[in-house]
């Protein structure tokens, strides 16, 4: 079981601004761990240096505490499943297994032992004789990762593993490497673009954009409280607010649904607020107290209704809900607000 | 494999390409350039005299005209038989493929000399053709099919035909099918569908295919040696009597080197003529 | 339409008979019971194969085709591979200048090829006294052959297939047999017989480099061509094409040119 700890990692190419630009993260033994972000901020950077794959330019990379920077990708101990699972065409699933621990010169029977355990983990032992082109997709993911945790590495790193299966399935292999993760208990690095995977299945969230991590946090933390717009737009839909300081009442700032506590910023006379679209309740006009405002379209898509709104003064917000009660295009509505749903955005990462 | 020791593999390679093919053609332009030697294969000091020797005389031109008239007769000859086997060859569906690929293939296994030396049996005055055409009483004497130009166009036309067929053969394989149907749903017939799309789409093969055929054609020895005999003789042939039989280094290499230039030069022109803006 | 498919197959039909027709004429004739070469043969034997082999002439010139050919794969084979590695892998923007370089003994007319090479062999004293002038002509020959058909097969060779052995434990020359080598045997394979098989046709390099006693079956059957009109050489030519013919289709059974079910 091992601690992983980047500290200032930082990966240059020769000529170009930093991919991976000083980085610095203590993943704790058996956590599981996305990585998050838009294509090109350095997440598979990040998760290629910690293989091997990649030489670092600056700063230090280390598995409990002993330093693996200039430990060749061969020497590092790291299961690892590729987006395209790059599985072995010309050796069967067993062979591909069993790869692994030929390099580390274990007996034939371990051997047996050991692939036949992992097959059964995975749920392939009747495919045991088959070749990669004769299965499905899901199969070769399962390959893929029985491959990767049959040497028992110290870690285990996934780049986007999930990303050309289906949707059906890939919600089943959430699941399902989940789960495995939780039963073997590995230290886990995942890397993602999509916000809902590494919601699902991490203990922790790593944010990144531009080869710098924007916020690390809990799932819940990350999305409920993220600290910048960038991260809250990029985990979800966001409603933001350019709300002016209120000199009435010190300590609030005005918005459509009233005054909201704030800290006040040390200079500048007003906050950015951040709401999301499901935390706005909407009722029929004049059913209660709340903020009128204007439906001006809306998006039906099953299970929830997406609406955009219109406020007296000209500004918009989206609001998210069961369709309950349906409201039609240019309805007038009322909004309430729970204020401890507001928060307060800072300064960009 | 790191990165800074990744040269390393291309080192024999590029030592072999250097020594032996680079510094010997720097070599051979200069040595066209060389006096003639008594004895040796060439003698002290630099002349234009071996140039000088082909371009005044009507024989060497005439006879380097000839073997490009040679050589273009093949290449078209070669396109016209080829070009629908090469898209017959593409179709994935075609039953027995595999044994026309390989009927197509087997010219090149069987060696340039005996596909000749097939040929000669065949042309031959007592050939298989005459002697045919003779038992149906179609011709009363020999018609004359070898040691002649015909005959060694008939002949290369046969070597050099794999070499036609199979780089128009990848370049149709390689066409999103779809295009085709896409042509077609838009109300394009067969015909146009092959002329408006398919053609223009093979084209980078047909293209490579010419230069492949014309290029060997002109400097091939063996089959108009063969073919020609005494009586015709191509550029090609001429420089390898000068080089062996007459000793005359410099003037052959002279020879080859102006061949190779009038073949470059129509290669580049044809090139320029049949260039295609989306490639 | 239906009226064109038939034409096409007909026309195509009539093309494989004209590929295969001085093939035919060939071994036919090599059974010509006759002095002369005349087809169809005046009734049938095997004389001239018996004539053959009591040829020693002939008999050594084969010997000598097969060895060049053999060693000239060899080399090719080592030396293409390499370049093909480092063209698909490791080239980068310099990818196109690579592949006309290793291309260029093919789009250069080979009778020039020779010409400069007698000379550079001529000038560096080595000159066609042994045979290494010869077989460096067959490696540069057939290097192309070598690099397009190894190239064509990493093209198809997935990167992460390295790096997923590496994370797994396998050093360079592990990956490179256990990895690198079963998948891109179909190339090598189809190489190494293109390249036999191109040597064992070389002419012109081979007339004009060849030293006292090294003739290879084309030049030796080319000679005796051009003053002999007996069956012999198609008994020769028929057997050169069994020869070649079997090498493929040995190769093909045993080292197996596919490999698994991808």
């Amino acid at each position: 079981m091992t601690e992983v700890r980047l500290n200032r990692l930082t990966k240059i190419y020769a000529g170009g601004k930093p991919a991976v630009d000083s980085i610095s993260l203590t993943i704790p033994t058996g956590q599981f761990v996305s990585l998050l972000g838009p294509s090109g901020c350095g997440k598979t950077t990040t998760l290629k240096m910690l293989a091997g794959f990649e030489e670092v330019t600056r700063g230090e990379i280390a598995f409990d505490g002993q330093d693996m920077v200039r430990v060749p990708a061969e020497d590092r101990d790291i299961g690892m499943v590729f987006q395209n699972y790059a599985l072995f065409p010309h050796m069967t699933v067993f062979q591909n297994l069993a790869f692994g621990l030929e390099m580390r010169r274990i007996g034939k029977a371990e051997i047996a032992r050991r692939v036949g355990e992992t097959l059964e983990m995975v749920q392939l032992s009747h495919l045991a004789d088959r070749y990669p082109a004769q299965l499905s997709g899901g199969q070769q993911q399962r390959v893929a990762i029985g491959r990767a945790l049959v040497i028992e590495p110290r870690i285990l790193l996934l780049d986007e593993p999930l990303a050309n299966l289906d949707a059906k399935l890939r919600e089943e292999m959430r699941v399902f490497i989940r789960d495995l993760q939780k039963r073997v208990g590995i230290t886990t690095i995942y890397v993602t673009h999509d916000q809902a995977e590494a919601m699902t299945m991490s203990d922790l969230v790593v944010v990144m954009f531009d080869g710098r991590i924007a916020q690390a946090g809990a799932p819940a933390e990350i999305y409920e409280r993220p600290k910048s717009a960038t991260v809250a737009g990029f985990v979800g839909q966001v409603n933001l607010i350019e709300a002016a300081l209120d000199p009435a009442s010190p300590g609030a700032a005005k918005t459509p649904f009233g005054p909201v506590p704030v800290q006040v910023p040390p200079v500048g006379d007003s906050v950015t607020l951040a709401l999301r679209p499901e935390a706005i309740d909407i009722a029929p006009a004049g059913a209660g107290p709340g903020t009128a405002a204007t439906v001006e379209s809306l998006q039906y898509s099953g299970a929830i209704v997406d609406y955009v709104l219109r406020f007296a003064d000209g500004s918009r917000a989206s609001v998210k809900t069961i369709p309950r009660h349906r409201f039609e295009t240019g309805q007038e509505v009322s909004l309430s607000v729970d204020p401890a749903r507001f928060w307060q955005l800072g300064r960009e990462y | 494999m790191r990165q800074r020791y990744a040269f390393l593999l291309l080192l024999p390679a590029g030592i072999l390409l250097t020594v032996f093919l680079a510094i010997p053609y720097v070599s051979v332009f200069l040595s066209a350039f060389r006096v003639p030697g008594e004895g040796t294969p060439y003698g002290d000091g630099y002349t234009l005299g071996n140039f000088a020797r082909i371009f005044t005389d009507w024989f060497y031109i005439g006879q380097a005209l000839n073997t490009m008239l040679i050589g273009a007769v093949t290449t078209l000859a070669t396109l016209i038989i080829g070009l629908p086997v090469a898209f017959q060859l593409a179709r994935p569906e075609l039953r027995l493929r595999g044994l026309f690929y390989g009927i197509v293939l087997s010219p090149l296994l069987v060696g340039i000399v005996i596909r000749s030396y097939g040929w000669t049996i065949l042309l031959g005055n007592n050939g298989v053709i005459n002697r045919t055409l003779r038992g149906w009483g179609w011709i009363d004497g020999p018609m004359p099919l070898m040691y002649n130009t015909l005959g060694i166009v008939i002949a290369l036309t046969h070597v050099f035909l794999p070499f036609m067929i199979l780089p128009i053969m990848s370049a149709v394989q390689g066409i999103d099918p779809s295009v085709a149907s896409a042509a077609r749903s838009l109300g394009a017939r067969r015909l146009s569908v092959i002329r408006r799309i398919l053609l223009p789409l093979a084209m980078p093969g047909i293209q490579s295919g010419c230069i492949l055929v014309f290029v060997l054609a002109l400097s091939s020895y063996v089959t108009p040696a063969l073919i020609g005999g005494l009586r015709v003789k191509t550029t090609a042939v001429t420089v390898v009597d000068a080089m062996i039989d007459t000793f005359q280094w410099p003037f052959g290499a002279a020879l080859a080197l102006t061949l190779s230039v009038l073949g470059g030069a129509s290669v580049l022109l044809f090139a320029r003529a049949t260039r295609m803006k989306w490639k | 339409m239906i009226m064109g498919r038939t034409v096409l197959n007909l026309y195509c039909l009539l093309v494989y008979a004209f590929l295969l027709a001085p093939i035919f004429v060939v071994v036919g004739a090599s059974f010509n019971a006759g002095e002369f070469l005349t087809f169809p043969p005046q009734g049938l034997s095997f004389r001239w194969y018996v004539t053959f082999f009591h040829n020693e002439v002939f008999l050594r010139a084969i010997v000598t085709s097969l060895w060049i050919a053999s060693v000239a794969t060899v080399f090719s084979v080592v030396i293409g591979t390499m370049a093909a590695i480092y063209y698909v892998h490791f080239a980068g923007r310099r990818k196109e200048m690579i592949r006309v370089a290793a291309l260029s003994p093919l789009l250069l007319p080979e009778i020039l090829t020779a010409i400069a090479l007698l000379f550079f062999l001529y000038d560096i004293g080595i000159g066609t006294k042994t045979m290494f002038g010869l077989l460096v002509g067959h490696v540069l020959l057939t290097l192309p052959f070598v690099f397009m058909n190894v190239s064509a097969s990493l093209e198809g060779y997935d990167t992460d297939w390295s790096m997923a052995a590496r994370s797994l434990g396998a050093r360079p020359f592990t990956r490179f047999r256990r990895i690198v080598l079963p998948l891109i045997k179909p190339g090598l394979i189809g190489g190494a017989l293109f390249s036999f098989v191109i040597s064992f046709d070389v002419f012109t390099i081979s007339l004009l480099l060849k030293s006292i006693g090294t003739a290879t079956l084309p030049i030796q059957l080319f000679d005796y061509l051009k003053t002999n009109y007996t069956p012999e050489a198609a008994a020769v030519s028929t057997l050169s094409i069994v020869a070649t013919v079997s090498v493929v289709v040995i190769v093909e059974k045993v080292v197996g040119l596919k490999v698994h079910k991808f």
